[in-house]
């Protein structure tokens, strides 16, 4: 009898994987964010962990010396930091400790305890900066939604470690999950125009970047100013990299709308204007 | 000291007849390995990650080992009955804690090795190089955190009834000292009146194992200490490690043994 039991509920279970296992892979593809097996083993909860892990490689690009949720506040010696390798003297080391988010030691358990763990500002070479990679690979993992760990990770990626296909797949990743972000499109350019040397299609990405920026701002969203400043920037140097100074003078008046030093910016339009005046200025059909 | 280290030495032989020590050893070095394999941003450079997880893996292995074994030590003697002819010989209270406790902690003391021992050839594989000195004062300190604890366990299993109890509770005060024990002063400034004076006074009262936590400084590649404050910190660990032993023996001596 308990046999026929087991075997019965067997049967029942069996049958019962059969009919959810299609239907559980059928909602899994309807949500964009249910890949990986983070996602799998943690739900949605993942994303309470993404910031925790975004922190964490900071953590590592100061090599462990970070204030933890009981220490005051980041002081400027906090900030500043010197390169990993390029120590100051002990007593300097001590003057900055003190000034810094652990302030001067209240008791000899505190001062002797400070021995054990980092207790200098440092960051870290450029050749060490890919320590920081896999917090924000496993940032992206929990959250794909957040668009500051895929800028960072191109940073990173494109400027000190010069791997900018890694950088721009990461950052693809990431306009998938965010395809109206105004930032990793600024970053994609920024590949295309710095690392590859291709200002045609940078300027593709940096136009599209800024009218990415202008579908937020009419919807009320209140993107940053300060990237419309970056991207118009990353559109006068596609241009000029072009030679296109017609397109050029027209991005630079946009730039020197919110362009927080203009007479800079209306310098660079009069020697453009100069230019395009002058015989055979601009070249046939720009 | 004959019976002391004969004691010790049933200890741990104990150690490598358990699967404890195996099961958790295989469990760091395939996690280890596995996320040795991983490759973020087809750079193979990798390491302090790496590094990190391997040493969390043996801070926590190392840490059940300690507790479990050191719960099981004065129960098991009394569950089995074998607590009444090993008191009968000319063995006293006193030899039978100290013998359990060293015990335990040279058995913790092989453990480390081989944890380290694996840990060194993991990160030596992708840095080529061993920083000979910094890995000794984290084993050291890691040691003589492990003998803390193990006095903090044998005090708990003679004032809890059960041994599951003591090893919960053991674990959640360990885990809370090195989470929070740099802090507690400042907590303790932050709250008013009676309730502040507690938590200063718990502040000063409590081991201060967050100190014999030296994973950063091995992780990140930072200098080693100067062995002076390495010397302070043993004697410091010596101190509270007696004193635990003595509580023990002071509660284990008038105990009356009866099942």
């Amino acid at each position: 009898m308990t046999r026929l039991l087991l075997s019965l509920v067997f049967a029942a279970c069996f049958t019962l994987a059969t009919v959810l296992d299609s239907r559980i892979h059928d909602l899994q593809a309807q949500n964009d964010d249910s890949t990986g097996v983070m996602a799998a083993l943690l739900g949605d909860s993942r994303r309470l962990f993404a910031n925790q892990l975004f922190v964490e490689a900071d953590v590592y690009f100061h090599s462990g010396y970070y204030p933890t949720m009981f220490d005051k506040k980041e002081t400027d010696i906090d900030v500043k930091g010197e390169p990993e390798g390029d120590q100051k003297g002990k007593e300097a080391q001590k003057a900055d400790v003190e000034e810094s988010f652990l302030g001067p030691p209240q008791d000899w358990i505190e001062r002797f305890g400070r021995h054990f763990f980092p207790t200098v500002h440092t960051h870290l070479d450029d050749e060490r900066s890919r320590e920081v990679l896999p917090w924000l690979r496993m940032a992206a993992d929990m959250d794909p939604h957040q668009i500051e760990t895929y800028v960072t990770a191109s940073y990173w990626l494109r400027r000190t470690l010069n791997q900018p296909d890694e950088a721009e797949q990461f950052l693809r990743e990431g306009l998938r999950a965010n395809p109206d972000s105004f930032e990793i499109l600024l970053e994609l350019g920024y590949v295309d125009d710095f690392n590859r040397h291709d200002p045609k299609d940078a300027r593709q990405l940096f136009a599209l970047a800024l009218r990415k920026w202008e579908k937020q701002d009419a919807a009320g969203l209140k993107p940053a100013p300060k990237a419309r400043g970056e991207i118009l920037d990353g559109l006068v140097r596609a241009d000029r990299e072009q030679n296109d100074f017609k397109q050029m003078l027209l991005d630079l008046e946009a730039l020197k709308a919110v362009a927080p030093h203009p007479e800079a910016i209306e310098q660079d339009i009069q020697e453009t204007r100069g230019k395009l005046a002058a015989p055979g200025g601009a070249p046939p059909g720009k | 000291m004959n019976n002391i280290f004969a004691l010790a030495g049933v200890v741990i032989k104990e150690l490598y007849r358990r699967k404890d020590f195996y099961v958790l050893f295989v469990m760091t070095a395939v996690v280890s390995l596995l996320l040795g394999s991983v490759r973020f941003f087809n750079d193979d450079k990798i390491v302090r990650f790496i590094k990190a997880a391997c040493l969390l893996l043996i801070w926590i292995s190392t840490l059940v080992i300690a507790i479990t074994t050191a719960a099981r030590q004065i129960p098991a003697e009394r569950e089995s009955r074998t607590i009444f002819p090993l008191l009968a010989k000319p063995v006293s209270r006193w030899e039978l804690i100290a013998g359990k406790f060293f015990g335990c902690w040279l058995a913790c003391g092989i453990t480390l090795v081989v944890f380290y021992l694996f840990f060194g050839l993991l990160t030596s594989s992708y840095e080529h190089h061993w920083p000979v000195a910094t890995f000794f004062q984290g084993i050291w300190m890691h040691w003589v955190f492990l003998a803390i604890v193990i006095a903090l366990v044998l005090l708990g299993s003679v004032v809890f009834t059960a041994q599951s109890s003591n090893a919960t509770i053991s674990f959640i005060v360990v885990v809370g000292i090195l989470f929070a024990g740099r802090h507690l002063h400042y907590v303790g400034l932050g709250m008013n009146g009676f309730g502040g004076e507690i938590v200063t006074a718990v502040y000063y009262a409590i081991p201060h194992l967050e100190w014999y936590d030296m994973r950063d400084l091995v992780i990140h590649d930072w200098a080693q200490i100067d062995w002076i404050y390495i010397a302070g910190a043993t004697l410091y660990g010596a101190l509270y490690t007696g004193l635990l032993l003595g509580l023990t023996w002071m509660v284990f001596r008038r105990k009356t043994l009866t099942l």
